[in-house]
């Protein structure tokens, strides 16, 4: 299939920030009513607080977990089954220095506040089974070209097209589905290691620094579960029995031939290629609601087999085993909502031997070991009062196993120290995220995030051996968010 | 032999049978079968924009998610419905497609999922949640039940309150337009007196001169009460 890939020039972003704040002004201009909200709002014809916990966007409530269960299906179609989305924000980085002393390069926009992305959205119900996701995302800054100015770019972003049906009477309630998507865990109805639908604009980690709206600083490494993207194919099923037993199971490939355009507009070398294409993902949770409240636990886990160098698909490879376990609870009456969300993954990635075996006529070097770990902890609590004021703390912390040549320093083309090198030979690296957040209107949130690091790449100080310690990467991040 | 001619070109225009990449396209083409033979499934519908689906059928695929499949909701942020009356049921219905109802949560959650609903329909839902059967609640402390008890037995004489077995009966069962009170969650209780009390979101109704003299103390009372509504 012909790409149908569009890249625009976006030296300077002003016209772009007009576009943005004329968005806003017209979303403004709106009257208050249980119509003029995005898409699957205009099908159910509720607010947002129906479906997203304390309206905060994406975080389901259980009747939103229902809602996506049971394949987008509930309500009437619309008309026009479009919405749109748009984010604009701004970081600022605590400490520029040591770096290359060329803040486009290492911390690109820093301190200025920017229209960053856009988004379409499509679907919604489609038949009496029948529903689609489909989201396609405009980046403002998604690339920078040799002579610093940035390259804007659109590409497809989740999808999930979905079929379900529900068998339920008064002895029993079973919902079955099949989902075809683009990125384990989008799938998921519960919003605890999801990246894509954790929060908006990305909660940490940052899937491309400095762009999608997050802030600069990425941490060194993410189990593969987190670091997908809309890259691949899944065809899932699941099963939800009595709002109680959740089970799913899918198959990942690649993104291509007839299913290219779930990956659209994307780079062929931003694209993590998966070998085969029966890379399992699995996901167990058990729910229960009582009262105002609402809790799972539940494990998942992917496996997946990715060429080393990609975009190549042959020669050496890597093989992930992700498993997860993760709990959310969540406690909504009017005016208040609480939730709170827990995950943790451990990772071993194991090396085809031209990886690390010094030995091997095709060595490469890329890892002094033949396998690693890499652990992944997220915690999040929130509160929120009147769907409109609301406030949270997370915590994010990566704990790898110890390779010399996985993480290193590395100085950038001119030789300089880059900010983001690595002495100690470990992803290491801890976070501690409060964020405020204001949503005036059901359509606009605006929010301010710390990122406040306490250990980066296995150090508190000299984590570069530049000088440069955790807490010079603490930054401010604010947001403006908003949809019709 | 024409079919398997033609299923060959098919394969090919989708690359399949080149590579091992056969499963996905072939999962596909099976699962829009199996969706487009479906297309009007009204026996399993959540349309809520199709006259043809039967109440009882949104009943448990739509309404089900928050007032629960028998009407006992869990959440207190949801109404039970188990038991209500039917004439009640069907005119809360009919005033929130006619934005008539406008407290928060009416306009929030029940002004979208009515506003296609026909006459029929409406009658067959408020049919349908009357015959369920209400299931106790959860208690609350001796304190409340018994001050509770004495509202709703005697009202405030001295706030010229009256009681509410008056309209609602001796069993807080209802009567045609006064809805069944007995065994509903103390919170959405408070909020909807609150609403009576503070705001025109619920006209037409003698509540807004009944509640306009009491406390959040005595509206919680009598919602306790009333939650746990012990039988004897």
């Amino acid at each position: 299939m012909q790409s149908l890939k569009r890249t625009n020039r976006c030296g300077s972003a002003s016209t772009a920030g007009l576009i943005f704040f004329f968005l806003v002004f017209l979303v403004q201009l709106l009257p208050l009513n249980a119509q003029a909200i995005p898409l699957f709002a205009r099908q159910t014809g509720q607010n947002c607080v129906a479906c997203h916990a304390g309206g905060q966007f994406p975080e389901l409530t259980s009747y939103g977990r229902m809602f996506k269960l049971t394949g987008y299906t509930m309500g009437s179609r619309v008309e026009i089954p479009l919405a749109f989305m748009a984010t604009a924000s701004g970081s600022s980085v605590s400490s520029k220095t040591p770096g290359t002393g060329d803040t486009n390069a290492d911390f690109p926009q820093n301190g200025l506040m920017h229209f960053t992305t856009a988004s379409i959205f499509a679907g919604g119900k489609i038949t009496d089974n029948i529903g689609l996701f489909g989201q396609w995302t405009y980046n403002a800054y998604k690339q920078q070209d040799p002579d610093g100015s940035w390259a804007g770019h659109s590409g497809s972003d989740q999808f999930d097209l979905r079929y379900a049906d529900r068998f339920i009477d008064q002895n029993q309630d079973l919902i079955v589905g099949a989902s075809l998507n683009n990125n384990p865990g989008v799938t998921d109805v519960w919003n605890t290691f999801n990246s894509a639908f954790q929060s908006v604009p990305s909660y940490v980690p940052a899937s491309n620094p400095g762009g999608n709206g997050g802030p600069f600083v990425n941490v060194p490494a993410t189990p593969i579960l987190l670091q997908m993207g809309p890259t691949s194919t899944g065809l899932n099923a699941y099963v939800y029995w009595n709002n109680m037993i959740y089970a799913e199971f899918g198959a990942y490939q690649t993104s291509n031939r007839m299913f290219s355009f779930l990956s659209q507009g994307i780079p062929d070398s931003d694209m993590p290629k998966l070998k085969g294409n029966l890379n399992p993902y699995w996901r167990l949770a058990l729910n229960h609601d009582w009262g105002a409240n609402s809790a799972m636990v539940g494990l998942f886990g992917m496996n997946a087999e990715i060429y080393a160098n990609s975009p190549v698909t042959s020669g050496p490879t890597t093989r992930y085993r992700d498993v997860g376990v993760d709990a959310q609870y969540q406690y909504i009456l009017d005016p208040h909502t609480i939730s709170a969300q827990f995950s943790y993954i451990r990772e071993n990635q194991n090396y085809s031997d031209e990886l690390w075996d010094a030995t091997n006529p095709n060595y490469t070097g890329n890892f002094a070991n033949s396998s690693n770990t890499l652990d992944f902890l997220r915690l999040k609590a929130t509160y929120v009062y009147q769907a409109k004021y609301g406030a949270s703390l997370g915590y994010a912390a990566v704990k790898g196993s110890a390779d010399t040549l996985a993480y290193t320093s590395s100085p950038d083309s001119n030789g300089s120290p880059v900010p983001f090198g690595n002495t100690g030979s470990t992803p290491n690296t801890r976070i501690w995220i409060p964020e405020v957040f204001w949503t005036p209107i059901q359509n606009i949130r605006v929010g301010l995030q710390y990122y406040k690091f306490t250990q980066f790449s296995g150090s508190t100080t000299n984590y570069d051996g530049n000088g440069r310690n955790a807490s010079d990467n603490n930054t401010v991040f604010f947001y403006v968010w908003g949809a019709y | 032999m024409k079919r398997a001619i033609q299923l060959k070109t098919y394969l090919s225009i989708l690359h399949i049978g080149s590579d091992r990449t056969w499963w996905m396209p072939m999962a596909v083409t099976m699962l829009s079968s199996v969706a487009l033979s479906a297309c009007s499934n009204v026996e399993r519908s959540r349309d809520l924009g199709n006259p043809n689906v039967p109440a009882s059928v949104t009943a448990v695929q739509v309404c089900s998610a928050c007032h629960g499949k028998d009407g006992n909701s869990i959440s207190p942020n949801f109404p039970r419905l188990a038991g209500q009356q039917s004439a009640y049921l069907a005119a809360q219905l009919e005033n929130f497609r006619s934005h008539q109802r406008a407290d928060p949560e009416g306009f929030e959650y029940m002004w979208g999922i009515s506003r296609k609903l026909t006459d029929d329909q409406i009658k067959g839902l408020a049919e349908y949640f009357s015959k369920q059967i209400p299931q106790s609640n959860a208690p609350v402390d001796a304190q409340q039940l018994a001050a509770g008890k004495a509202i709703f037995e005697k009202g405030v004489p001295a706030k010229e309150t009256p009681p509410c077995i008056a309209c609602h009966g001796q069993k807080a069962e209802g009567l045609a337009t006064f809805p069944r009170l007995a065994n509903q969650h103390q919170d959405y209780l408070i909020k909807q007196l609150s609403v009576f009390r503070d705001t025109e979101g619920r006209p037409g109704t003698p509540m807004k001169q009944v509640t306009h003299l009491l406390d959040q103390q005595e509206m919680k009372a009598v919602a306790g009460y009333l939650q746990a509504f012990p039988q004897n």
